[in-house]
């Protein structure tokens, strides 16, 4: 926790935003972990407010909603693609609008640094009548989150406030003011405004189309024009601008500057006012021309003709980044621009995400390829339907055991269709928080409609790859679960355990292919970095080679490999003790029996891994 | 106004973002602008990441092609895959070590070969676990960096009792000390 002082601080974007909504006085805040959005919970839950992780991003949608009916100020905050998951509610509230103030914050992932696509999520706010406000800094994005409680208080309608990764992930320097007290709510009970049945719903659309009039007027004082006397503007929305203002003082060019901090809707006043001093215009932003349809738009109806660029000059895939920004200004302004810089050589060897030292993961897909094997099945013939998660990574080579992933719980939905199509018994593999998020719907109706497919679960207690944020699988056992929805054949193994696991795996298979419906094993094993996490200080164990048992098979480094483990010169097996964590996994793998571990077990370490 | 930009590059989990946090919360106690762009997510589990660093008047998050002013590569093969923010004119600080990619039958570029590569180009090599190990914690490989870029005046502007008082461990601040004093400069 910070200690407020009139000094700056140095925060992260989203750790800006979560000040930011603390001084606003969020009383509730709920996610549902995803890079780039996760730090704006994790810094929110350590003040004295309500915050939870929620199963998904619907619920954590819900929740703040329904706490915003109630009076509260309430924040949730997902990545861009959470809010397709929560559009359902997205669409009502802004019908409903709020008695409270409701902001709602998506985290885009232009570049998808760590993402299945890069949807604009400003499309959702034509789309749902909700206005976006979007910040260029971590300075910014504390100053604007604020003004868009400020914003959804006086309407009471819902605001999306779009942050992007390089607003997210970048720690800059961020003025801060105190917390303000949280808002709470009381009972409301107004059924004519909250329940969408058709006739409210009539009325409502009418209240919301009124609210999103003076939602347009009120935008306009967000937004800025900096009059330099050019006759060139340029219109920068959110990220865009940090850019664009460092490429002008580069090439010490002169021009009018149109900052938007809300891209939705854009401020006609302004707008108009800054096109009629100019001759030309550029439109700089991130990702879709959602700026450029509505200033399209607005000069049509307004019979303004003027040269305007956009879309044509920057491309709409990826992140912004300065190359777009200078080869937009070369030829909006008719400037060479050459840089000069070295090339990267092209035998530079790859190095890809990988599972961790540890991993129970790695162990699982190991297990996994040898069951389907030992099932008498060919790996070529079995579809490995993935899911999102740290095992996607199982893509990559040794294992090569994921066909498909292309969003949460797509594993077993897809899983459904495959077997439809092609009557051969896929495989689906997911993560127990992703289970618990998108997974559920889709085995019970496996279930229901008895799809043949077996469910591997990779339970590794925790949302690994956001950050082991808390996963609902340490209350739910997957197990109970997947009885109580009907699944006759459930199973647990521990990946470690490697010849049971294969037993366990393979039999499974069979189980389905004679009973013609769905099975499920999981696995269990805690997430290594939670455990090391736990262990922080204490001495580990070490795996070591016996190198006169060692043949040099290539087994442990080249179809399990663990980054602790290298290969010598001569082949053999040499474990680096800097990355091994002393798991154990590789022990059972060599054929050789050549790895042991050394030293002591820490106190609770085997309740750490399987607790 | 004076604009630096540093392009850290190595290997999720080897403390880039750390060394960028120590920067930036250092140019704060110096009343110094600094933004660092880091990378989270997926990317971090044992894969190549990079953390820019821009120091001065800036507005902007990322350094553009060819104007980095310092690359450093906390392992060395990053150094080359983030060769292209370098100019001829860029010091490049390489951290002695090289990390085998942990996949099947790949081959890594020793050190030699990678230098090798550098040919031409203001090419330090510093062996910052050695340092590290040193001043009493593998750890603070990042610190002991740090300190060898502060003593090439990387940092305009940030006071080293800034530095001090980021750098908050005992073992931190003596890597940083003892990084400064090694000698410099080893264009190749």
């Amino acid at each position: 926790m910070i200690q407020l002082a009139s000094q700056k601080h140095v925060l992260l974007g989203n750790e800006a935003i979560a000040y930011g909504a603390l001084t606003a006085g969020v009383g509730i805040a709920t996610s549902y972990p995803g890079t780039p959005a996760s730090e704006i919970l994790e810094t929110l839950e350590k003040h004295n407010i309500y915050t939870e992780w929620s199963v998904n991003e619907k619920v954590a949608f819900e929740t703040a909603y329904g706490a915003a009916m109630m009076g509260a100020f309430a924040l949730t905050s997902m990545k861009h693609v959470g809010l397709n998951v929560a559009a359902d509610p997205l669409m009502s509230s802004s019908y409903t609008g709020v008695d409270g103030a409701f902001v709602i914050v998506t985290a885009d992932d232009p570049s998808m640094w760590s993402s299945q696509n890069e949807q604009d999520n400003r499309f959702y706010g034509l789309h749902a009548l909700i206005p976006v406000l979007e910040p260029y800094d971590p300075q910014s994005a504390y100053q604007l989150i604020i003004e868009a409680f400020k914003l959804s208080d006086r309407v009471k309608h819902p605001v999306l406030f779009r942050t992007t990764t390089r607003v997210s992930h970048t720690r800059g320097p961020v003025e801060l003011q105190p917390p303000s007290k949280p808002v709470l709510g009381k009972l409301i009970k107004n059924s004519k405004k909250y329940v969408l049945v058709p006739e409210n719903a009539r009325r409502n659309r009418i209240e919301q189309l009124k609210r999103w009039e003076r939602i347009k007027e009120e935008v306009e004082k967000l937004n800025e024009l900096v009059d330099n006397g050019s006759k060139d503007l340029i219109i920068a929305s959110g990220s865009a601008y940090g850019y664009v203002i460092d490429a002008l003082k580069e090439f010490d060019i002169k021009a009018n500057i149109l900052r938007l901090s809300t891209p939705v809707p854009v401020p006609k006043k302004l707008l108009i006012e800054a096109v009629s001093k100019a001759n030309r215009v550029l439109i700089v932003e991130e990702g879709e021309p959602v700026v450029e349809y509505q200033v399209k738009d607005i000069l049509y109806d307004e019979g303004i003709r003027v040269e305007l660029h956009g879309k044509d000059l920057i491309s709409r895939a990826g992140e912004m980044t300065p190359e777009k920004v200078y080869y937009a200004f070369s030829k909006f302004f008719g400037i060479d621009i050459i840089t000069d810089y070295l090339q990267v050589p092209q035998d530079t060897p790859p190095r890809p995400p990988t599972f961790c030292p540890g991993c129970p993961h790695r162990s699982s897909f190991y297990d996994l390829k040898k069951a389907v094997i030992m099932a008498s099945l060919r790996l070529d013939d079995v579809f490995f339907s993935g899911d999102i998660g740290c095992y996607t990574l199982g893509l990559s080579p040794p294992f090569e055991e994921i066909d498909s992933t292309t969003n949460m719980g797509s594993s077993i939905g897809l899983a459904n269709g495959v077997y439809r199509a092609t009557q051969k018994i896929p495989i689906a593999i997911i993560g127990d928080s992703t289970f618990f998020h998108a997974g559920l719907p889709a085995l019970a109706n496996a279930v229901y409609y008895k799809t043949p497919m077996l469910v591997f679960v990779l339970d590794n207690r925790t949302t690994a790859m956001t950050g082991e944020q808390p996963s609902p699988s340490k209350k739910i056992e997957i197990g109970d679960v997947a009885k109580g929805l009907g699944v006759k054949y459930v199973k647990y193994i521990d990946p470690f355990d490697v010849n049971n696991s294969i037993k366990v795996l393979s039999e499974a298979l069979k189980w389905v292919k004679e009973n013609k419906e769905p099975a499920v094993v999981i696995a269990k094993r805690a997430c290594a970095l939670l455990v090391t996490r736990s262990l922080r200080g204490h001495e580990l164990p070490k795996a070591v080679v016996d190198l006169n048992r060692c043949t040099g098979c290539s087994i442990c480094y080249d179809y399990f490999s663990c980054p602790a483990i290298i290969p010598r010169p001569d082949k053999k097996a040499e474990i680096d003790p800097l990355t091994c964590i002393g798991c154990g996994a590789c022990v059972p793998i060599c054929p050789f029996k050549a790895i042991s571990i050394k030293g002591e077990k820490p106190e609770k370490w085997d309740e750490l891994w399987l607790g | 106004m004076v604009r630096v930009n540093i392009l850290l590059a190595g290997i999720g989990g080897q403390g880039l973002m750390t060394a960028g946090r120590i920067i930036a919360e250092a140019g704060v106690y110096s009343n110094v602008k600094v933004l660092v762009a880091e990378t989270h997510g997926l990317s971090q589990r044992g894969g190549a990441i990079n953390v820019h660093v821009r120091i001065g008047d800036v507005n902007s998050p990322l350094i553009p092609l060819g104007k980095a002013d310092y690359l450093v590569g906390l392992e060395a093969t990053e150094v080359l895959r983030n060769l292209s923010y370098a100019n001829k004119n860029t010091e490049i600080v390489i951290n002695a070590y090289v990390n085998r990619p942990p996949l099947p039958k790949i081959r890594p570029l020793p050190l030699d070969k990678i230098l090798e590569k550098l040919k031409g180009l203001k090419v330090h090599v510093i062996n910052a676990e050695e340092i590290a190990i040193k001043a009493g914690n593998p750890l603070a490989a990042n610190a002991a960096i740090l300190g060898y870029l502060y003593s090439l005046g990387a940092f305009p502007g940030i006071k080293e009792e800034s530095f001090l008082k980021a750098l908050r461990t005992e073992s931190n601040i003596k890597a940083f000390k003892m990084a400064q004093s090694i000698v410099k400069v080893k264009t190749l």
